[in-house]
């Protein structure tokens, strides 16, 4: 084969153009396999046999089958999909329950606490007032006979001073002085000295 | 040697008469059976475990059908879902008879050009009708632009209407063209380096250059006949949502 063999041949490229084609094709092998009309109806033939038989198995058996396939695996995925999301909900939901229980439970105790704490100052105040109304009226009590006895030995006091005078006077200036006259001067005297 | 343009050849494996008819079974019609029976086999066999969380082969199969469904989705709508068995096999068809060219010794059946424009016509055709049912008269307020000046309506639905035509072409050779020019390419490296290596001396070392270039063309055309299954099948949805939206 020489070069010029194979340029004329890579023409060949060229050759969709018809003009082109009808000069080749008469030469006696150097034309265009595909423009010999002769071949054309056989390959009509088998080309509407095949596509036709190829169109059936594939409308009738391919794509349903890979349709039914694809389908379902979509309808799993949504169907799952819808199943996680609502265990999703239910779970926020429980555990919404559970904030709202566990507040509840909170304020109660905090509730429980203060009452508790109200009723046990309460009675401490009570008990503290009785025993402060006791222990004055004990006081009071104290105080009043302190004080009686207070005025018993302060009155024993004059009388024993009175005496004390009379005899006094008695031996000093050999009279006898009245009870009553002496108790008034010691009384004075007494009040004198209180003063 | 052989031409670079010969792989196309279609060749009679088993000559059949029917009623006079020729339907002899050829190279073509055995990679249509083969892509048919591969294609079908290999969905049927990815999907049988069915399972909940896909294996490898099943996610294969998973994703080109998403593939093909997101397409009609985004492109057409919810109206597209009638037509999606019929775009899934035009999608499955184009790549697999795309793929399985590319194997060594293989043909490649979209690359001929009388297959993809009876293809492109067939959904030229359908998409029409598709149209004209759902709309009737209406259905031809398409080739009006909305919003254009009046004096230029009759230049601009001339034009639309011409636009509208070339699609079933534009649509068949697009693909036909790709796996011609692709293929072509492939042979003709191959050749070369064929040649340079019968060449002897030197040029047995230089043919290394023409084999790498093979193996990263190979790489290209593995993703061109993606590529093109993948062009196809969206032009096929275009042109099926405008049929069921206008526009």
């Amino acid at each position: 084969m020489s070069v010029k063999q194979i340029i004329t041949s890579m023409s060949a490229l060229a050759l969709v153009s018809p003009s082109i084609a009808v000069a080749a094709g008469g030469e006696s092998s150097g034309g265009l396999p595909q423009l010999d009309l002769a071949t054309w109806p056989n390959q009509l033939l088998w080309l509407l046999v095949t596509f036709t038989i190829l169109y059936i198995l594939m409308s009738r058996v391919v794509t349903p089958r890979i349709n039914a396939v694809i389908e379902d695996r979509a309808e799993k995925i949504s169907g799952d999909l819808a199943k996680a999301r609502e265990a999703d909900e239910n779970a926020k939901a429980m555990q919404t329950q559970y904030e709202q229980a566990l507040a509840d439970a909170r304020a109660d105790a905090s509730d429980k606490a203060r009452e508790a704490t109200q009723a046990a100052n309460a009675k401490a105040a009570a008990s503290e007032a009785e025993l402060a109304k006791k222990l004055a009226k004990k006081i009071a009590t104290a105080e009043t006979k302190l004080a009686g006895m207070r005025d018993d030995a302060l009155a024993n006091l004059n009388d024993v001073a009175t005496e004390a005078a009379q005899d006094a006077v008695k031996q000093l200036i050999g009279m006898k002085a009245t009870k009553a006259e002496v108790s008034k001067h010691v009384k004075a005297a007494a009040k004198a000295a209180n003063a | 040697m052989h031409s670079p343009v010969e792989q196309f050849t279609i060749k009679t494996l088993f000559a059949f008469q029917l009623l006079g008819f020729d339907i002899a079974f050829t190279n073509s019609a055995l990679f249509m059976v083969l892509a048919v029976v591969l294609s079908t086999a290999l969905l049927v066999y990815a999907m049988r475990p069915a399972a909940m969380v896909p294996g490898r082969l099943q996610n294969v199969a998973e994703m080109m059908f998403e593939f093909v469904a997101d397409m009609v989705r985004s492109n057409v709508g919810s109206e597209g879902r009638r037509f999606f068995p019929f775009i899934f096999s035009v999608f499955i068809f184009v790549l697999f008879t795309n793929m399985l060219g590319l194997i060594p010794y293989s043909y490649t059946v979209t690359s001929q050009i009388v297959v993809t424009f009876a293809m492109a016509a067939f959904i030229f055709i359908g998409v029409t009708l598709v149209g004209l049912f759902k709309h009737g008269f209406h259905f031809f307020s398409f080739f009006v632009p909305s919003g254009a000046p009046k004096v230029l309506i009759p230049f601009l639905v001339v034009i639309e209407v011409i636009s509208y035509f070339v699609r079933p072409v534009s649509l068949s050779v697009r693909l036909f063209a790709n796996m011609l020019a692709g293929h072509t390419m492939l042979k003709v490296f191959a050749g070369l380096a064929v040649m340079l290596t019968s060449a002897g001396g030197v040029f047995m070392g230089i043919s290394v250059l023409p084999l790498l270039a093979i193996i990263g063309l190979t790489g290209l055309e593995i993703l061109v006949a993606g590529l093109q299954a993948y062009v196809f099948t969206i032009l096929t949805c275009m042109y099926l949502n405008d049929a069921l939206h206008l526009h």
